[in-house]
């Protein structure tokens, strides 16, 4: 065959996520150490597509990408015309633990953006015996709201358009403008509704300010790395919450936003490399 | 940059001015915007996705959907080449203070990435 073909290999699965029965993409690269990533709010797991094509990363670690339910590829579950999609704390902690039970990952490693990030602090919280390391990618236990989101599910305003329009700006102005609009693209493909949903989850189920005692960093190391030009979660935001966290490992991320792995993935793995490595070594 | 060699908003209208005359993109955009620039507001009118006209505040009852004013400061640091964190973005410097949008909001948000478009189109070009 004269065709390039990338090691990103596409499964679906179905199993059940507090009791419903949800059919869920995945994709995956590599061999070794689970690694799990978790997008951002509103996108899918194609932000992941160059840390799974990344051979620094796959000869080490088995990376593994889901969309969540009502996400990317994978539908929301049955019923769900009827009902308004909310994400909570709940069911984000037992999705990303569904998922890893499925496939029988073992003490996986976990990085998450964004929601993602915000999540991993809960999964350091209530989960850490069940993770090798846990990896918070824009990450903070709180972040001030900077627009009214009732803007982003409405009939007068074009939904998946005004979504990237507004994550636009959490984007670095270094980032290559391929990646740039990759990254928004995504917005633009949400499902109607959705992005609103996941920030349900950000804004109003998921202040972990004065909730995160008790986690053990030296059972399950905890880094935290957040772009300089992402104005939602920013960098105080997130050097806050590692104050809180004894052990956290904590890095500022030069010239990336909100993105990191998907708006500027060469500048990403330069923080992101020596973190895998030192799991790797643990 | 300090507020001390901030451009005067007479000298921040002119360069918008300079650039966003000429501003257009395929879309279906109806929208008279009061942009200020520090003390010198304007009123930009855009149609089928054209700017048709910057015209100066002058005549009283002119109306429009909505306003962005910004501070010298928040605009001359918006518009270099590669702007420091905070200050890249409509939505970071209204967050920080540097900038207010106000008005019948539903244009600016159906509309959004046109109108950060065509604010941003001063920018200097990263060498």
């Amino acid at each position: 065959m004269s065709v390039t073909l990338e090691p990103i290999v596409g499964h679906y699965t179905s199993f059940a996520i507090q009791g419903k029965q949800c059919r869920v993409y995945f994709e995956e690269a590599g061999s070794g150490i689970p690694l799990v990533c978790l997008h951002t709010a509103g996108a899918d797991n194609r932000q992941y597509r160059h840390l799974m094509n990344d051979p620094e990363v796959t000869s080490r670690y088995r990376v593994l990408a889901f969309d969540m339910p009502w996400h990317g590829k994978s539908y929301p579950p049955e019923g769900w015309q009827e009902t308004e999609y909310q994400l909570s704390t709940a069911l984000y902690v037992d999705t990303v633990m569904a998922f890893c039970a499925a496939l029988e990952l073992e003490r996986p490693v976990v990085i998450g953006c964004s929601i993602g990030g915000r999540i991993v602090l809960q999964l350091a919280h209530l989960h850490s015996d069940k993770c090798r390391a846990l990896i918070g990618v824009e990450a903070a236990d709180h972040q001030q709201p900077w627009y009214d989101t009732s803007w982003l599910h409405r009939g007068d305003v074009h939904g998946g358009e005004v979504c990237a329009a507004l994550v636009s700006g959490l984007v670095a102005p270094q980032s290559p403008a391929v990646y740039r609009h990759e990254t928004l693209w995504q917005y633009m493909q949400g499902g109607p509704g959705i992005f609103k949903g996941d920030l349900y989850f950000y804004r109003v189920d998921s202040d972990l300010r004065g909730k995160l005692s008790g986690i053990r960093t030296d059972l399950c190391p905890l880094y935290l790395l957040t772009g300089e030009y992402d104005f939602s979660c920013t960098p105080e935001d997130t050097l806050r919450t590692a104050e809180a966290i004894p052990g956290a490992q904590v890095t500022v991320m030069r010239e990336v936003g909100h993105f990191p792995m998907s708006e500027n993935p060469t500048q990403f793995r330069k923080y992101l490399l020596p973190v895998l490595k030192s799991i790797q070594g643990q | 940059m300090t507020r001390s060699n901030a451009a005067t908003g007479a000298q921040l209208l002119q360069r918008f001015t300079q650039v966003a005359s000429s501003f257009a993109k395929p879309r279906a955009v109806q929208v008279d915007m009061l942009v200020q620039f520090a003390e010198v507001p304007v009123i930009v009118r855009i149609r089928d996705g054209r700017v048709t006209e910057i015209v100066q505040r002058g005549v009283a009852l002119q109306s429009w959907d909505f306003a962005v004013k910004g501070t010298a400061e928040g605009w001359s640091q918006f518009w270099l080449a590669l702007p420091p964190a905070g200050w890249h973005d409509l939505l970071a410097l209204n967050k920080r203070g540097a900038f207010t949008i106000e008005g019948h909001l539903q244009p600016l948000m159906a509309h959004l990435q046109f109108i950060k478009d065509l604010l941003a189109s001063p920018r200097e070009e990263a060498t």
